[in-house]
């Protein structure tokens, strides 16, 4: 398993140096997890960059992980792509205790990845970043006439929605009638 | 793998929704019958959408805020279109712009345009100058309900009572006609005649001349006129008619008249012989109450007239 350290440089908690005596606080050396996803490539974050993601921080609350318990164990994402993974976790780096700004420009422009990115977002609960990426969904198609939209965010037309809905209720029948003899012959 | 906008989840759909501009989110409506309940159900409100007639097309306007969630003021943006049978062109980034749909008549993207924003018809149809005759026919063919109908000054006299008896049912709450029509007395009488429910005339340059029958065969509820010309002498008949109880009178809730500047009622002549009461310290107002206990209330004050019937 390979590993790559993420938010380390923020680890280190700058020296006090003029701050009185009175006013300093304790300093509580910060935490770290770790997380990975369907690549299995291991990445370090720290408690407060999680802080972003509601499940994440709802996983660490209810395990109560100490750090040898957490390096041992990363949390896994097995359905989010590596290559998201990282941008998940770089976003909430960069966000860090920030305020987060009305905008952000470093979101993919590529379709693909950004769609991947609002599931994994939305998997994660990353509430900002997922307003984010939603703004950026509804940029892709800014100015674009009905036909330019359908073709971006392929849209089926009304006739390839309809067979789709009649494929699933035929499915559907048919699972319920499989269901129904299998029923039947458990009863015999 | 084909990623498509249908397969997000759902909530995550409709913030991506909320964030699109209007005309960005009639784009999508017309892809399928889906993006078309899924924009409906985004609730995306619009602060108002009118249809203009010039020369013998439709234009619908629609004004919506535009889209930005971090800014305390809010900007508002004109959503134009033409309609035509089977396409609209959309004015839109200094160009114009065609949508096609083959099997949309023009009342076709008019419903589709009120279902999606929840309306339930145009709020104003405004006839900005003359067209052909028989296209008012189609017009209301096209717009089958308006809040209001609105007959702007650049329509001709005759053109424009046309307009009126031809559309005005379209109406359900006013008719405003921003121009003085009636070329002789027995014009406007007949106007008043109509069976409306608010009707605002208005026009500062050739006021509009009342006479005691006007006001007595109107079948008009709410009546605003601005500018008029009536003498004290004809308001004091009428109010002594009012007060005989007269059959006439049953629809009237309110007038509302504006004079000529300068030119001001005298209020005891208005209610020359007549009983009423004045409440001074509710500004000026005037009431007074018939033998079947029916009010009639309001103030002349400068050259505002306000009659207010209960």
């Amino acid at each position: 398993m390979s590993s790559t350290e993420q938010g380390t440089s923020s680890a280190a908690p700058a020296e006090p140096t003029t701050a009185p005596e009175s006013a300093a606080a304790p300093e509580v050396p910060e935490s770290f997890y770790y997380v990975h996803g369907k690549d299995k490539v291991v990445h370090k974050v720290s408690a407060g960059a999680l802080q972003h993601s509601a499940l994440i921080h709802g996983m660490i609350s209810n395990l109560g992980y100490t750090e040898e318990q957490a390096k041992a164990n990363p949390f896994p994402f097995e359905n989010i792509d590596g290559d998201i993974l990282q941008m998940v976790v770089d976003w909430c780096n960069q966000h860090k205790g920030k305020p987060t700004p009305p905008e952000d420009t470093n979101l993919p422009k590529q379709k693909e990845k950004l769609f991947d990115l609002v599931l994994a977002v939305n998997y994660l609960e990353i509430k900002e970043l997922l307003t984010y990426c939603c703004k950026q969904v509804a940029m892709m198609v800014k100015g674009k006439s009905p036909e330019e939209i359908r073709e971006i965010w392929m849209i089926p037309t009304d006739a390839e929605d309809e067979a789709a809905e009649k494929e699933a209720k035929k499915r559907a029948g048919k699972e319920a009638a499989g269901e129904t003899a299998a029923a039947a012959g458990d009863a015999k | 793998m084909p990623i498509s906008l249908l397969s997000l989840p759902i909530a995550d759909l409709q913030y991506a929704l909320n964030c699109m501009d209007v005309s960005d989110l009639i784009a999508f409506s017309l892809c399928s019958k889906r993006t078309k309940n899924l924009v409906k159900s985004s609730n995306r409100e619009i602060e108002s959408i009118s249809a203009k007639v010039d020369e013998n097309r439709v234009r619908i306007c629609i004004m919506a805020e535009i889209y930005r969630e971090d800014a305390n003021t809010r900007y508002y943006r004109n959503v134009v279109f033409k309609l035509f049978d089977s396409y609209i062109e959309l004015h839109r980034n200094c160009g114009i712009e065609v949508w096609r749909k083959q099997e949309f008549t023009q009342s076709h993207w008019i419903a589709h345009i009120l279902s999606i924003f929840d309306k339930s018809m145009i709020e104003e149809l405004q006839i900005c100058q003359a067209c052909p005759i028989p296209y008012l026919d189609t017009v209301k063919k096209i717009i089958l309900k308006c809040q209001k109908l609105e007959i702007r000054d650049r329509c001709p006299n005759d053109f424009a009572k046309i307009a009126i008896s031809k559309l005005s049912s379209l109406a359900v709450e006013m008719v405003e006609i921003n121009k003085n029509i009636f070329d002789d007395e027995n014009d406007i009488s007949k106007f008043l005649t109509l069976n409306l429910t608010s009707v605002s005339l208005c026009d500062h340059e050739t006021p509009f001349k009342l006479k005691l029958e006007d006001l007595l065969t109107t079948n008009i509820a709410k009546l605003i006129i601005r500018t008029a010309i009536i003498t004290e002498k004809e308001l004091n008949r009428f109010v002594k008619l009012w007060i005989k109880g007269s059959q006439r009178f049953c629809r009237l809730e309110y007038i509302r008249l504006h004079l000529e500047d300068g030119i001001e009622m005298n209020r005891q002549e208005v209610f020359k012989g007549v009983k009423y009461q004045v409440t001074e310290d509710l500004g000026n107002l005037f009431a007074l109450t018939r033998q079947d206990g029916k009010e009639l209330r309001g103030s002349i004050e400068g050259t505002l007239i306000l009659l207010l019937f209960r």
